[in-house]
């Protein structure tokens, strides 16, 4: 499975459940970069969660990535 | 010179004071045992009671871990042996968590815990010589918003740090002064009490404060504090409040909101677990809880907890209240959804409890349809609570909030529209708050004050119940009682001969979007509506006599009626959880209604309107599937062949203006009319934009599925015609034109057509919608001359006006009708007849139908990807009632079946056969009838019935159906 195929098809479903939104930017290197939406983009504890999501893909693909954010909040939350 | 603003300045005395209260509540604990052998697993729950574990075993849990991931429930175990130095004591556990936990302890359910709460009691659940046995369920799916604690953003997220969980004893010395200082700093810190009182409660405290020695390791002088404020705070009573509250404990519980509806049974348990541990601790404290749904869930899944509900119930501290299966929303669902909400749901009450419950108890719904009275009367329903119209109006202070409601029909409930939220923790304030805002002090008796954190459940507090035993100790205070809900409306509704009536819809000013947001599920919702009710023709036609079957199926159905499901209020799983729900009922219903070799009309109407009737032969194409229009011709409750007609004479002539038996069009490239002119009456119908998309932005905040802003009109975006109107298809009864439109980011195919034996003109729309923030409307700007839309309410019609002179008609830009609205005026109308949409506005003579929005809040991807619906325009001589437009909605919403059996019983004629089903008991044939005209008048059967309650009780016989206007009936056969 690509990483890709993981962010979209295993790790989406489950951020969704809280409310969030993940979506796949891109890898270079190991660098992971992922738009999040939703009450992800808000959240001020992300970084535990991308640390997560490294530590799954490590697990699961065994590869090594880090994750590189980018918060896409709703215009009525950007404050 | 430049001016300097000074803003050093020392303490103030009261920050001195608050300063101190946190020092205090340092020391509630007098000791706390660490438990260090907690062990978690990681899970996912994929259903109501099953999960997939992310590993095999449980791992150890310390302090400083991190916890619980993304959709996670965490599952945590520990076997603890009790230390001697902890035995004979009063024991606590404690774990202060954000998610949310529910304890098992030796098999026993001993409580939850969650961001409200971090504490409960053990000793009386447990036996301190034996191994306690510690299992623990948490989920970590606390709703964005915390009224109370805006500040806990900081700690809401999918992971989160462990901070231990421990066995406490309490120092109750220390957390009953905490609790007093609780309730007079919230006094002392709120203008709604008066400033005399304040200044005396800001200096007094500070006076109690001073006897703590904070400096003493022992914190000595707590209880000359405390005997400080019995004796100088709570004894003083030359300040008088004024007021009578009613305290209601509550805990609102949305099904599924930013949560799905499978976590919602852990919700609900934590939540009944919680208000029995309160019941167990103050015999006096009672609680409301509605839903039977979620007590078919405990009951289903977690009986021990059910069976001690049960006991509370019995001794009457907890309350069953909301006769309504969920709490729905109570504008999009028909009448007959809500009659089911309310027969299923009592029926279960009844089966749990042996009773009903006489009242709706809708707390968070948004606006209350006007055919809601009679139903709910004819349910055993003879009140009525619901919060919203009187904290969320955006425009005007709704005039009432104990009173009578009258409905459609002339049915009326003994309603309370409480003067605050249902979501409050029981602080002098908020009482204080709800009694100014009370409106009906001199004719309501009490006002109704709800208390108990909700949305996603967990209710009271001892903190809420510790505050509430002190409130007669203060004069400041209106007098306040604790009660159950039906207490409260028997005692101040009941005979109330004072109480002023209120007439009409109770439409909310505010989330006026939702009629609109997620459009296909309630286009869906729609279509299973009219299923439902052919399915169960069906099965009476066939003599089945199973309930069962369909009885869960409309359970399913009416779960997604839920306020925040229906209404688009919601996280992305949630709406792939109602379709895949729609999907299987959809499927089942196909099974039970089955085939046969002739049409069925299950309408009690002749089919005499121009309809489409797939074949894959057909020479005319709908919804993608090829089929034949034709006019069935099939009488009421009957069966027949159809065959298409071959008309091969010419009925139709293009050019710039088409022509054909009824009109003469002349259209404009992007599908709008600019011309309809009626060759049979003789008059032009378009006067202004007609038939125009029209696609504005929509920016209504952080409500973005509920609202629409009043002003949503100032900014519109440009539609552009990618390929102008042209004709694409053409048979002997129908001409279908094609117009594709396009915004930068989504694709608006328009297929118009024009019929030889209809005035209907039918819109089908095929988008590909990609937009943000967006709100699309089809606008008719007709040539009628009226003040007034009639709007379809599904049991019935309402008149809207359509101008603006007061902020009442200002405040309702956006309303909810059904399958049809119209405008009229003396000798005709144009009507717009749809297929699943409910958001209309009407401003003089212009109808604009709400066809799709696009919101990101909840789901970001709300109403993105394909829709496919219809509308059909249908000018009409005569009103509404004349031209039969109700009749011919029906028939466009109603497709014909195939089915051999017959119709043996009476066709009910000039009523609407709303459902034909088995009685819930199986011994007879229920037969709803809905007067939706405002007519009068009386059937002769030729045979004996019983009148029946929408409950299905008996309350007499007659073999003469006499109705009223907007009267729905039911009779048993």
């Amino acid at each position: 499975m690509t990483v890709q195929n993981y962010v979209e098809n295993i790790l989406q479903p489950k951020l969704q459940g809280d409310g969030g939104w993940v979506e796949y930017v891109g890898l270079e290197g190991e660098i992971l970069t992922l738009i999040f939406r939703g009450e992800c983009s808000k959240c001020l504890i992300l970084h535990r969660c991308t640390q997560w999501i490294e530590e799954q893909i490590k697990l699961d693909l065994k590869k090594t990535v880090k994750v590189n954010a980018i918060r896409k909040k709703p215009y009525f939350q950007d404050v | 010179m430049a001016h300097i603003k000074v803003i050093r300045r020392s303490m103030r005395p009261e920050e001195w004071t608050d300063l101190r209260f946190g020092w205090l509540k340092r020391h509630i604990y007098s000791s706390k045992w660490e438990i260090k052998n907690l062990m978690i697993r990681d899970a996912r729950q994929t259903s109501e009671m099953n999960f997939e574990y992310y590993t095999e075993d449980y791992r150890p849990l310390n302090k400083g871990d991190m916890y619980f991931t993304p959709d996670g429930t965490a599952f945590i175990k520990a076997d603890v042996t009790l230390p001697e130095e902890l035995k004979g004591k009063e024991l606590w556990f404690s774990l202060k968590t954000a998610a949310e936990i529910c304890v098992k302890v030796n098999g026993k359910y001993v409580g939850g815990v969650d961001p409200n709460r971090e504490r409960m009691l053990l000793s009386p659940y447990i036996n301190e010589n034996e191994v306690l046995h510690f299992e623990m369920m948490g989920y970590n799916r606390s709703k964005p918003d915390d009224e109370r604690n805006p500040e806990s953003l900081s700690v809401r997220g999918c992971r989160q740090i462990f901070e231990g969980a421990y066995i406490c004893t309490v120092n109750h010395e220390v957390q009953d002064l905490v609790w007093d200082f609780e309730l007079l700093l919230d006094i002392a810190k709120s203008e709604l009490f008066n400033e005399d009182y304040r200044a005396f409660l800001n200096k007094e405290l500070c006076n109690a404060m001073n006897l703590i020695d904070f400096d003493s390791d022992e914190l000595t002088g707590v209880a000359d504090a405390k005997k400080y404020v019995d004796e100088v705070i709570y004894a003083n009573d030359n300040y008088k409040g004024s007021g009578d509250v009613a305290l209601i404990a509550h805990s609102h519980l949305d099904v599924a909101y930013y949560w799905r509806r499978i976590h919602a049974v852990q919700k609900n348990l934590r939540t009944v677990l919680i208000q029995l541990r309160l019941m167990d601790k103050y015999p006096d404290f009672k609680y409301t809880h509605t839903q039977p749904y979620v007590y078919e869930t405990l009951e289903k899944y977690y009986p021990e907890v059910f069976e001690e509900l049960k006991e509370k119930v019995a001794n009457g501290q907890f309350e069953p209240v909301g006769a309504m299966y969920v709490e729905p929303d109570c504008n999009v669902p028909s009448a007959e959804s809500l009659i089911r909400q309310c027969l299923y749901g009592q029926q279960t009450y009844k089966r749990m409890f042996g009773k009903t419950v006489n009242n709706a108890w809708l707390p968070d719904v948004f606006g209350n349809s006007w055919i809601l009275p009679q139903i709910l009367k004819k349910s055993g329903v003879d009140y009525f609570v619901s919060n919203k119209m009187s904290t969320w109006n955006d425009t005007n202070r709704f005039p009432h909030n104990n009173f009578k409601w009258k409905g459609i029909d002339g049915s009326e409930v003994l309603a309370c529209v409480p003067p605050t939220h249902f979501i409050t923790w029981n602080m002098p304030s908020q009482i204080q708050e709800n009694w100014e805002a009370y409106i009906d002090k001199d004719s309501g008796g009490q006002t109704l004050n709800m208390f108990g954190y909700g949305d996603g459940g967990s209710g009271c507090t001892e903190e809420m119940i510790e505050l509430m035993h002190r409130f007669d100790k203060l004069s400041i205070m209106p007098k306040c009682q604790h009660m159950r809900g039906d207490e409260f409306l028997e005692k101040n509704l009941k005979g109330n001969d004072k109480l002023e009536t209120w007439d009409g819809e109770l439409y909310l000013e505010m989330h006026r979007g939702t009629f609109t947001t997620k459009s296909i599920l309630k286009r869906y919702n729609r279509a299973l509506e009219f299923k439902f009710r052919t399915a169960e023709i069906l099965s009476i036609m066939r003599a089945d006599i199973g309930t069962d079957k369909i009885r869960e199926l409309y359970k399913k159905f009416l779960i997604n009626q839920f306020h925040d499901i229906i209404p688009g209020s919601h996280i992305h799983p949630v709406y792939e959880d109602a379709m895949e729900d729609y999907r299987e009922i959809d499927k089942a219903l196909d099974e039970i209604i089955g085939t046969g070799s002739k049409y069925f009309n299950t309408l009690n109407i002749k089919r005499d309107a121009l309809i489409f009737v797939p074949n894959k032969k057909g020479t005319s194409s709908r919804y993608g599937e090829k089929g034949n229009w034709l006019v069935p011709d099939i009488a009421p409750l009957s069966s027949a062949s159809l065959r298409a007609t071959k008309h091969s004479a010419e009925w139709i002539s293009l050019g710039d203006t088409v022509e054909t038996p009824y009109y003469s069009v002349k259209f404009r490239e992007d599908g709008s009319i600019e011309s309809l002119y009626d060759k049979e009456l003789c008059r032009e119908w378009v006067k202004g934009d007609f038939n125009k998309l029209k696609i504005y932005t929509d920016n209504p905040g952080n409500y973005d599925a509920w609202d629409i802003l009043p002003n949503y009109k100032d900014k519109q975006i440009e539609v552009k015609v990618t390929t102008p109107l042209h004709l694409i298809e053409k048979d002997g009864e129908c001409a279908t034109f094609e117009t594709v439109l396009a915004t930068e980011k989504s694709e608006w195919k328009m297929l118009i057509r024009l019929f030889r034996r209809s005035r209907g003109i039918e819109v089908e729309n095929i988008v590909n919608w990609q937009e943000k923030h967006k709100l699309a409307k089809a606008q008719f700007s007709c040539n009628v001359l009226t003040r007034k839309a009639l709007c379809d309410v599904s049991a019935g019609y309402i008149e809207r006006e359509t101008h603006r002179n007061t902020t009442w008609q200002q405040a309702r830009f956006e309303c909810c009708h059904h399958k049809w609205c119209d405008l009229s005026e003396t000798g005709g109308g144009i009507a717009v007849i749809n297929d699943g949409k409910y958001g209309a506005s009407f401003e003089e003579n212009t109808i604009g139908l709400s066809l799709l929005r696009a919101t990101i809040r909840p789901d970001v991807t709300s109403d993105m990807g394909m829709h496919n619906f219809c509308y059909m325009i249908m000018p009409h001589s005569g009103d509404v009632v004349s031209a039969k437009i109700n009749d011919i909605a029906y028939q466009y919403n109603v497709p014909l079946i195939k089915s051999d059996c017959a119709w043996t019983l009476p066709t009910f004629e000039p009523l609407y056969l709303q459902a034909a089903k088995r009685s819930e008991d199986g011994t007879m044939t229920v037969i709803r009838l809905s007067e939706q005209n405002g007519a009068r008048g009386k059937i002769k059967l030729g045979k004996t019935v019983k009148l029946l309650n929408m409950l299905e009780e008996v309350l007499g016989e007659t073999d003469t159906v006499e109705y009223s206007p907007f009267e729905i009936i039911t009779v048993g056969i």
